[in-house]
């Protein structure tokens, strides 16, 4: 039951024997003889120069015809023109917060571009239109080198030798979907370069656990936070990064906790309050923040109008709403809208059959119905139902109880318990006579957004009609009554009055022309707190997000992905037979998933062998292969797992940091099979202001990479390198195929390239 | 060690008192002695009796708690003389093992052969239809069938009973926990009818019951007394779940412990390998092995006593049901030629026939529609034609022939209509009859709407990667995209059969599209509301050969030039049966999903269920109704949900101190505190979690067993807690929540019992407006 204890207690005590007076003596002569030792590949000079070639190739394969196509290809439609809106200040919405598209709007600023093109299809012509896309490319190209260069940072950090860094970094930049997706205009390079930093932040952060609270240790952590944050301003699925972090953090916290490593409750909290700063409230702002500058650049009215709250919408210049808006008087004619089913309530002189079809009755009163096109028929008069000054015009305001005069029958609309004729559940609504069943004629108008003014107006406020007799909601659903209502709409009265159906809007006051009135008043725009703005955007993000379920006929399943099943075409042109069709390196990702596979494997024996009282792996390589390449393989897992527990649509792009992960793991992976040792300790000792961690010190040990390990990591490189060339017409789309090379490169016969 | 020395004192302590029955674990101990003190000094004073029944109090309660449990259980069962809830379901599977007629139903036969079984020993012979809401002829002894199902409501009390002094609790907690289960509203009104959940509730307890009798002689393996245990807990686990598939949660909590201990044992490095290969072994044959043959026989039983043909024969497969009396398969004609009208059945597990109906796609060609659909009706029926170009053979009705029909004004049925027309069309073509064997092409013919089945590049409906098949042309477009091609695959019955010809219901054979080359399949993909939900038909690009989506046999076969098939039995093999059965229970569950178009009042969520926001109706509410509403007791199911957080609170507060080393518990007190913690929490967790990610509809019951788990974790904790205080103080504790638990009990049990006048009289017990006890005044 209680197992786990003794054997984490084991590992921690172990360091510990070997704790002397002269250990520090020992710690230097063993840190010298590192240094010496430094040729056999760890000095930081042949660091440099591999860091040095890896970024060079990484521009080569990244920057390689950049130019090619000049054609709007799959998701630039959208991140190019929403970066277009940024320029054109017009407000858009879009189910991503805006970092990303707002650094692609940075650079088109930069670049003297104005946001003129509406990247309106797939194929549209970039040169024609005068768009500077070379230069956006630029943006998400570079940030896919900085990658490869925090590839190999972050293996180097990690204590690994420069042939494992070099190979993470080299699989990395000769991956066709990361060269496919990273240059062209898209998030996804940003999201990866946030992620791969808050990962070598925290690793550089983790390293200085012995030299807590100095100022180095202060900028990595808040630097782990800042580099959280903007992945999470990139993408919410930067949430998986964040994830990650969390679950090192409360193991870290869980290792401090314990009374062997000598923190007085005072100093854990000390460090928990040092990390709840940097990693939750930190982050927060800056996501925020990025919110804040994304409403004061778009503060005009432009397509993201309509999935905003009218009151949102006021706080916009130029707003359409708030040009056509007015307010309500009692004694107004209106035409009231249904907007789910986008029709008008009517009435008109036709009365509901006495029997229906199925045998129920009527109360034979006039019919209401919907209809698309407003007539005279739609109008309805309010009329009050209080004492009201007759000399001055009284609104009418959330709460108020009004009847409804339809104005051409002059009938006041009912309605009462009597099924109505679609619905048996609900009631059925009609019209009677002036002065008859007056109880069942008042209705309470119920504003949607009462909070920000209570005063009833076109165009600006949805409302609810309650029955005040009954307790149900004037309503309508996309059903036609049968040939005695002329094929018109369906309306009855909502037993179900939370639904969100049951608004309607009214849309215009008869004699009034709102937008000759409104021209004369000033154009003053409402203010609105900042935070209630995030919230109400947030939310229809989230909402809209997972409303993504239309399917599409490229998206596919998670479990398909570290296999390749299938790709996605991005773009193709008919006449060069040209073609882009994003697709990871299949010999990385088939070997990156067998690393996942051996990592398992190697632990699963291990802990099996422990169990048994048999120590299979010596504790250093053992230590580093489950604190470092445990981290990889938790990266790995938070980008994957969640989707499979996703609702909305998928595509093989939403595994690309996945798969960047899992090329970090897989470096830890050869490191661990193919050299003796590894290079340790990377965390520094020296400078430690508690004493006591002093006795914590890992065991010294250097990495010495045999002829044998080049020759794996070249045959690696190799098959990689091969496999990238092999595949790169369909990563640049370049050159064009005849039939028969296309389905050569029909790798598996699951791929639907183009032109086959 | 503590333990062991103060076991040693009681164990003394009782031998001066006398014979003890059982071992008294540690939080009696003060408690006991100065009971015993009292009971001494009172011996002069009492009669003896009492004096006997406090001697022998660990005998008394729980037969006391027995006794109060089947009154509760038996008491006026007979109130309602109608059919509530699902006895019209349940009631009506019993009645079908009297008959001997073949039924589906997603549950396991076991709980509803003892429905059955309730039946004939209350002399039913299965004649009642159990239509929802009836009331029961007089001639039905119901309530001897609801008392059978009473009977294993009531003996659940005492295994909690039982239960609860194996996980260590004291006296008192035990009775506490019998006493929360006894007084549960929610189960005692679901154990007064004839419906699965007693038993299922049963068999949940006794797994429980069991898995803690085998915990307790874990350190003494293989002796008999342990043998019995893990051959106890394989039996309950077999039986739990060959009740309702929910029973598989109790597997997996037992298979969580299993594991546990398993490794645990693995670490012991003294202990011989052989032994621990023997640990294995053993549980591998009492804790999977047994259940599954429990489950296993309990289809070979269904399937023995059901041997006519009744309504459920249209879900099995071809051979299958060729199989049941009274079944109409065997005799159709063995071979299958041109003109022959045919059904045509997809071989996956669970699969249903190529349907088509009037209805068009709304998307895509905008043909008519094709779908995999799993009850025989008229629109099944297709028509075997000669391929594009040849001269069409379809069957159609000449206007005079119809014309006399309808003067005829005989209710034809359609199949009729149609025998009608392959007559006519035989008559009209005078062509020897041409077989149809392996790679032959042919066109199908939809006999109803006399549409052809068709395909072509256009993306499926929902499976977007895949060809659409619709059906193409009114009497004469057609075109060569009609042909089809026949690959036989191999026949069931004979594997060395010849592949010249297509044998109904053995031959298992792929539809190849001549022109696309694509495969004719039903994968498991649903079609929206557009398509009545029916199952989508692709036309595969894959083309996956070795996929049974691609499989299909011919079910339904008539051609009057053909003779009937001779009498060789086709044998059916069981195991292929009860897979075939299984998967059909699969995926009518799966399809069980709420509709929302439909307001239904009596489903619930998951997270309506813990804190009692719904009460479920089970019956008419009218006034002259019984009424019963399924509610759980609130004091109890409050209780037990807090229970659960605060062991999961107290836990973590645990292990911080500990990992601080300040804590007050010794090593064994946290050992215990923390086995007996987990599995009831994991308990808990195993049966409700899972519904979140379910798609099908659910109901309040659906949470009873997951509540049996967390109704222990209250007087678990509260003896937890009290461990160390007075004994005045541990009274006043238990006394309150004896108290509140019974008068709750008492307050609400009208719910259960019956309510008999309106159901407004009970407005009061109404604490929430989301019970929906009574009606809303308007």
């Amino acid at each position: 039951m209680t197992s786990s204890d003794p054997k984490l207690r084991r590992r921690r005590v172990d360091p510990l024997e070997t704790g002397s007076s002269s250990l520090t003596h020992i710690v230097e002569e063993k840190k010298k003889e590192v240094w010496r030792a430094g040729s056999s590949g760890s000095s930081p000079i042949s660091h440099c120069t591999a860091l040095a070639i890896v970024t060079v190739l990484g521009c080569i394969t990244t920057f390689y015809k950049i130019w090619h196509p000049a054609e709007v290809v799959f998701d630039e439609v959208h991140f190019g023109k929403f970066a277009g809106f940024y320029l054109k200040r017009t407000y858009f919405f879009d189910v991503h917060p805006p970092l990303a598209k707002m650094m692609l709007a940075g650079a088109g600023y930069l670049l003297g571009y104005d946001g003129h093109f509406d990247f309106g299809n797939i194929g549209d012509n970039y040169i024609e239109n005068n768009v500077p896309y070379i230069g956006l490319r630029m943006l998400p190209a570079t940030m896919n080198v900085l990658c490869v260069m925090l590839i190999y940072s972050i293996m180097r950090q990690s204590g690994y030798a420069v042939l494992t860094c070099s190979l993470s970094a080299a699989m990395y930049l000769l991956d066709n979907s990361a060269v496919a997706q990273n240059r062209l205009i898209m998030l996804d390079s940003m999201l990866v370069f946030y992620m791969l930093s808050t990962v070598y932040c925290y690793i550089r952060f983790r390293k200085l656990r012995y030299q807590e609270f100095t100022p180095a240790w202060w900028f990595w952590l808040i630097a782990t936070g800042v580099a959280m944050a903007m992945t999470v301003s990139v993408k919410l699925v930067g949430l998986f990064v964040v994830t990650t972090i969390g679950i090192c953090v409360l193991v870290d916290l869980w290792e401090l906790m314990d009374i062997k490593r000598g923190l007085t409750m005072k100093q854990f909290m000390r460090h928990f309050n040092a990390r709840a700063f940097a990693l939750i409230i930190i982050p927060i702002f800056v996501y925020l923040f990025w919110f804040y500058i994304h409403f004061i650049i778009l503060d005009q009215s432009g397509p993201g109008d309509t999935f905003m709250s009218s009151s949102f919408q006021e706080t916009l210049k130029n707003s359409a709403i708030k040009m056509k808006s007015l307010d309500i008087h009692y004694g107004d004619e209106i035409l009231i809208h249904h907007p789910g089913t986008e029709v008008y309530l009517h009435s008109h002189d036709l009365k509901y059959p006495l029997r229906y079809d199925d045998g129920r009755i009527s109360s034979q009163g006039q019919q209401v119905t919907g209809v698309k096109e407003a007539d005279d028929n739609c109008y309805w008069r309010i009329k009050p139902t209080k004492e009201i000054s007759k000399d001055k015009r009284v609104p009418v305001r959330h709460n108020d109880i009004i009847q409804l005069e339809h104005v051409s029958t002059e009938t006041n609309l009912l309605t009462h318990d009597v099924a109505s004729p679609l619905l048996a559940t609900n009631e059925e609504v009609t019209t009677v006579e002036q002065d008859k069943q007056y109880n069942e004629t008042l209705f309470k108008v119920v504003l949607d957004d009462h909070n920000n003014g209570n005063i009833w107006s076109t165009h600006m406020k949805l409302v609810k009609l309650m029955h005040v007799d009954t307790k149900v909601a004037i309503w309508t659903r996309d059903k036609t009554l049968p040939e005695w209502g002329l094929g018109q709409q369906d309306v009855n009265g909502n037993k179900n009055t939370q639904d969100r159906s049951n608004f309607w809007m009214a849309t215009e006051i008869k004699g009034l022309n709102a937008t000759e009135i409104n021209m004369n008043k000033k154009k003053e725009i409402k203010k609105i707190p900042f935070i209630m703005k995030f919230f109400e955007l947030q939310g229809r993000m989230l909402r809209h997000n997972s409303g993504l379920t239309k399917p599409h006929p490229y998206q596919s399943t998670p479990i398909t992905w570290p296999f390749l099943i299938r790709g996605i075409s991005y773009w193709s042109k008919n006449d060069t037979r040209e073609q882009i069709y994003m697709t990871g390196n299949v010999f990385g990702w088939w070997l990156s998933i067998g690393g996942v596979a051996i990592y398992a494997g190697i632990m699963l024996a291990d802990i099996l062998a422990r169990r048994r009282g048999i120590e299979p792996i010596d504790e250093p390589l053992r230590h580093r292969f489950i604190s470092s390449a445990g981290l990889f393989l938790i990266l790995w897992l938070t980008h994957y797992l969640p989707f499979f527990a996703m609702g909305r649509s998928l595509f093989l792009h939403h595994y690309l940091p996945a798969a960047t992960c899992n090329y970090l793991l897989l470096g830890a992976v050869f490191q661990f099979m193919f050299i003796d040792g590894i290079d340790s300790p990377v965390s520094r000792l020296e400078g430690t202001s508690n004493t006591k961690y002093r006795k914590f010190h890992p065991l010294m040990m250097v990495a010495s990479p045999s002829k044998y390990s080049y020759l794996a990591a070249s045959l690696i490189l190799l098959g990689q390198l091969g496999m990238f060339l092999f595949l790169s017409p369909l990563t640049y789309g370049t050159p064009g195929m005849t039939i028969s090379q296309v389905l050569q490169h029909k790798i598996l016969n699951t791929w639907d390239l183009q032109f086959d | 060690m503590d333990t062991l020395k103060r076991r040693h004192i009681t164990h003394s302590f009782n031998n001066i008192d006398g014979p003890s029955y059982e071992r008294i674990p540690l939080q009696d101990d003060e408690d006991l002695y100065t009971e015993k003190i009292k009971a001494q000094r009172n011996y002069r004073f009492h009669h003896k009796y009492i004096s006997w029944t406090i001697k022998n109090r660990h005998i008394v309660i729980p037969v006391i708690l027995t006794l109060l449990s089947f009154w509760t259980r038996f008491r006026d069962i007979a109130r309602s003389g109608n059919v509530i809830w699902d006895e019209a379901h349940f009631g009506k599977f019993g009645s079908f093992y009297l008959k001997n007629e073949f039924y589906f139903d997603v549950h396991p036969p076991l709980g509803k052969m003892l429905v059955g079984l309730s039946g004939w020993l209350s002399g039913y012979d299965g004649s009642f239809g159990f239509e929802s809401g009836k009331e029961y002829p007089e001639s039905i002894n119901y309530s001897g069938m609801r008392l059978f199902n009473a009977a294993w409501g009531a003996l659940i009390i005492p295994m909690t009973f039982g239960t609860a002094r194996q996980l260590g609790m004291s006296l008192i907690a035990s009775t506490l926990a019998a006493t929360m289960v006894l007084c549960d509203t929610a189960y005692l009104c679901i154990s007064r009818f004839i419906l699965l959940d007693s038993m299922l509730l049963f068999f949940t307890c006794s797994s429980l019951y069991c898995l803690s009798g085998l915990c307790k002689v874990r350190h003494s393996p293989f002796s008999k007394h342990w043998w019995f245990w893990l051959t106890m807990t394989g039996i309950s686990l077999g039986c739990v779940s060959s009740v309702k598939w929910v029973g598989l949660f109790a597997v997996a909590l037992v298979g969580f412990s299993t594991v546990e201990e398993l490794w645990d044992l693995f670490g012991d490095i003294k202990l011989p390998k052989l032994v621990y290969f023997g640990h294995w072994i053993a549980r591998i044959m009492g804790l999977i092995a047994i259940p599954i043959s429990i489950y296993m026989a309990s289809f070979v039983a269904h399937f023995k006593v059901l041997s006519k043909s009744g309504p459920g024969d249209d879900q099995m497969n071809s051979l299958f049901q060729a199989r049941l009396e009274g079944n109409k398969l065997a005799e159709s004609p063995l071979e299958i030629a041109y003109g022959s009208t045919v059904t045509i059945k997809n071989h996956a597990l669970g699969g249903g026939l190529l349907h088509s109906h009037v209805q068009k796609y709304p998307e895509g060609s905008k043909q008519q529609q094709i779908t995999c659909y799993h009850h025989k009706d008229s629109n099944n029926e297709w028509f075997f034609s000669k391929p594009y170009p040849q001269n069409q053979m379809i069957p159609s009705l000449d206007k005079e022939e119809e014309e006399n029909e309808r003067k005829n004004e005989n209710e034809e049925s359609d199949k009729e209509k149609v025998k009608q027309n392959q007559q006519q069309m035989n008559n009209s073509i005078d062509e020897p009859v041409e077989y149809i064997g392996d790679g032959q092409e042919f066109r199908l013919i939809h006999v109803a709407t006399k549409r052809k089945l068709h395909s072509h590049t256009i993306p499926a409906p929902v499976t977007v990667e895949q060809f659409e098949v619709s059906g193409y042309g009114g009497e004469n477009a057609t075109d060569e995209k009609d042909n089809w091609r026949i690959e036989i695959v191999d026949d069931i019955s004979d594997k060395h059969a010849p592949k010249d010809r297509v044998r109904s219901l053995s031959t298992r054979f792929r539809i190849r599209h001549s022109v696309l080359g694509c495969l004719l399949a039903a994968h498991n993909t649903q079609l929206p509301q557009w398509g009545f939900k029916q199952i989508e038909i692709v036309c595969d690009r894959d083309a996956k050969e070795n996929n049974a989506n691609t499989w299909w046999n011919i079910e339904e076969h008539r051609n009057e030039k053909l003779p009937s098939a001779p009498k060789d039995a086709r044998r059916s093999r069981f195991l292929k049966d009860f897979m075939y059965i299984n998967a059909a229970m699969w995926r009518l569950n799966n399809a069980l999903i709420p509709d929302p178009d439909k307001d239904d009042r009596l489903t619930s969520t998951p997270t309506q269920w813990p804190l009692v926001s719904v009460g479920l109706r089970m019956c008419g509410w009218g006034d002259d109704n019984v009424k019963y509403f399924l509610m759980g007791n609130p004091m109890v199911w409050w209780s037990s949900f807090i229970s659960l957080w605060v062991f999961i609170i107290t836990a973590g507060v645990y292990n911080v101190q500990r990992r601080r080393q300040f804590c007050e518990l010794s090593q064994s007190q946290w050992d215990k505190f923390i086995s007996v913690g987990k599995t009831l929490f994991l308990g808990w967790f195993l049966h409700y979690i899972p519904f979140f990610i379910m798609g099908r509809v659910m109901y309040l019951h659906h949470y009873f067993p997951a509540l049996y788990f967390s109704i222990l974790m209250v007087p678990f904790l509260l003896d937890h807690f009290t461990t160390h205080s007075t004994p005045k103080r541990r009274k006043i504790v238990f006394t309150i929540a004896f108290t509140l638990v019974i008068l709750t009990f008492i307050y609400f049990s009208p719910i259960a019992f019956g309510m008999t006048g309106p159901a407004d009289s009970y407005r009061g017990r109404q604490w929430f407006k989301s019970w929906k006890l009574t009606d809303e005044v308007i």
